[in-house]
């Protein structure tokens, strides 16, 4: 028998007869790949419907500023993932019962976006740029008169959103997989003790838990932002790669791709070697 | 005599295992009152209600009145901080908080007092009083940077009654504290309960029966679940009531 089985659950003077109606729910990866499928097909079919591109120009695109931009775009947003996910991570895991249906909904599909590689998330991210590139239109050094205000690189919001999508779902579920392992791995006797001297689920927390799996809930967020920018560098060289059609030659426009992506694999696989340093310096 | 803990037809079960069977036990004030049993016969359990970190298992449902210096602890007021604050616990392995020795004093009085409301004077004071009065004093008064958790496990084992002293418990809870110690180590906790009893109700599980014959003076034998026999100790052991008590006792003392 299992002592520690449900350790993690508070308030537990539940009822048998509550205990007897639990939900039970099919925890298989299907809505996953309903999500997937939903957020490859609304906009890819919402960029067939629009040609209208007139408010959406892009002016005076340039290389460097393009690539400072969508590196802006990535890094927001996955921050924004990570930290939404540490939060979803401490809810399900200090918060929620290991037998919860919400909770063991969300980590069954955990368990599936983080199997996923993330050139797919790329890739899936590319078709919907592609499909909507055709709505974008270049002007280089466009009139004073016709300059809406647009900055350069500025996009379709559905564009926008349905990338910023693919990024979170490719951030959060990793954040919230190693967040979860991290705070798994403070023992439990630690807490127990801090409990058995009247400390509230917040001061355990605040006081002990966080100090003691901060440096693994730090590598936790290098190792989901190596995976954000490895699925950038494929997108973003891709976007020079188009923006630079009306400007560039061939081959400058090549190198631009090339030095782009390159750059960005560099800082994910930078981030993952500081997420593997800061993870083996803590269990040392 | 004033009884600390009180309960009254105490069942407990884990999920649908029941692993109290009706427990009315009334444990007296100021003393030492040890309790023996097979394991996996619910000393842990019992213990674990009197604080009532037992329903942190999640799967635990509970029936039957504990009363704890007079007041039933699973009244809506009751205010769990406080009911773990002057019930204090002792856990089988020494688990000090891996913070600093003197930090690890504190704690509890941290916790239950607004921020930064205590002086270093006085934080200083009540660590030293604390150390003092478990005879670590000398031993760790150059070491209080040090983290808790790199001490020999006897020193962990007293820090761990020290940090619950400042908090001025009523009753002291202690499970098998000795069994990650040698003999030595067994030695020093227990002249140390002696000392503090009077002060504390202490309620102390044991496997070591030369244990609960030396420091108690009530004891409690359990079995399956259900109390069998609680009478004085020395009773207890030499003329056992009860055939299950006796063949428990006999079985280590032959
Ligand atoms: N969290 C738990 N969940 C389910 N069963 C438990 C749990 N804790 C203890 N038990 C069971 O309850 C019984 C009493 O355990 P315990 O109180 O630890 O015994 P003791 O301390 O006397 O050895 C055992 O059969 C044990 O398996
Ligand atoms: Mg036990």
């Amino acid at each position: 028998m299992n002592l520690y089985k449900n350790f993690y659950v508070m308030n537990a003077m539940s009822t048998r007869a509550e205990r007897k109606q639990k939900i039970v729910l099919p925890s298989t990866p299907f809505f996953t790949l309903g999500i997937a499928a939903g957020i490859a097909v609304i906009p890819i079919s919402n960029a067939l419907k629009k040609t209208d591109a007139t408010n959406i120009q892009v002016v005076s695109p340039n290389a460097l500023s393009m690539l400072l931009n969508d590196l802006y775009i990535v890094l927001s947003v996955s921050l924004l993932a990570i930290l939404l996910g540490i939060v979803c991570a401490f809810y399900l895991e200090e918060w929620l019962p290991k037998t919860n249906w919400v909770r063991r909904f969300i980590e069954s599909h955990v368990a599936v976006l983080t199997g996923i590689p993330s050139v797919l998330y790329g890739i899936l991210a590319i078709s919907i740029f592609l499909s909507y590139a055709g709505t974008l239109k270049v002007i280089n050094g466009a009139p004073a008169a016709q300059d809406t205000g647009a900055r350069p690189f500025q996009r379709h919001t559905t564009l926008f959103l349905g990338e910023g999508l693919i990024f979170i779902l490719m951030v959060m579920p990793v954040t919230i997989k190693t967040t979860q392992e991290a705070l798994r791995s403070v023992a439990t006797p630690v807490r127990e003790a801090a409990y058995a001297l009247g400390a509230s689920q917040w001061q355990v927390l605040t006081r002990h838990v966080v100090p003691i799996a901060f440096t693994r809930m730090l590598a936790a967020g290098c190792r989901a932002m190596a995976r954000a920018f490895a699925t950038a560098a494929l997108l973003i060289g891709t976007y020079i790669w188009h923006y630079t059609a009306e400007t560039d030659g061939m081959s400058s426009r090549f190198l631009l791709f090339l030095g782009a992506a390159l750059f960005l694999s560099v800082c994910s696989s930078t981030l993952v070697e500081i997420h593997a340093s800061i993870y083996n310096s803590d269990s040392a | 005599m004033n009884h600390s803990i009180e309960t009254e037809n105490l069942s407990l079960w884990y999920g649908d295992f029941q692993a109290l069977i009706d427990v009315s036990v009334k444990i007296p004030d100021g003393q030492i009152t040890s309790l023996i049993g097979p394991s996996g016969c619910g000393k842990t359990t019992l213990l674990r209600c009197f604080n009532r970190v037992n329903e942190r298992y999640g799967n635990v449902t509970t029936e039957g009145k504990i009363e704890i210096l007079g007041k039933n602890i699973y009244d809506p007021d009751v205010s769990l901080p406080e009911l773990r604050k002057a019930v204090g616990m002792v856990f089988q392995r020494p688990n000090p908080l891996p913070i600093s020795v003197y930090e690890n004093i504190l704690f509890g009085l941290r916790i239950h007092s607004p921020m930064r409301s205590i002086t270093r004077t006085e934080s200083d004071q009540i660590v030293e009083e604390a150390l003092t009065s478990v005879f670590l004093w000398e031993d760790l008064k150059d070491k209080l940077k040090v983290r808790a958790t790199s001490l020999q496990l006897e020193q962990q084992q007293k820090l761990c009654i020290a940090r619950l002293l400042p908090l001025k418990p009523k009753i002291i809870l202690m499970d098998e504290p000795c069994s990650a110690l040698d003999a030595k180590g067994t030695l020093a906790v227990e002249e140390l309960m002696e000392i503090l009893a009077g002060t504390y109700t202490f309620l102390i599980v044991t496997h070591n029966m030369a244990q609960a014959r030396r420091v108690s003076e009530e004891c409690i034998f359990m079995f399956l679940g259900e109390l069998i026999e609680h009478r004085e100790t020395q009773a207890l052991f030499e003329d056992p009531k009860h055939e299950k008590t006796a063949d428990y006792v006999q079985m280590r003392y032959g």
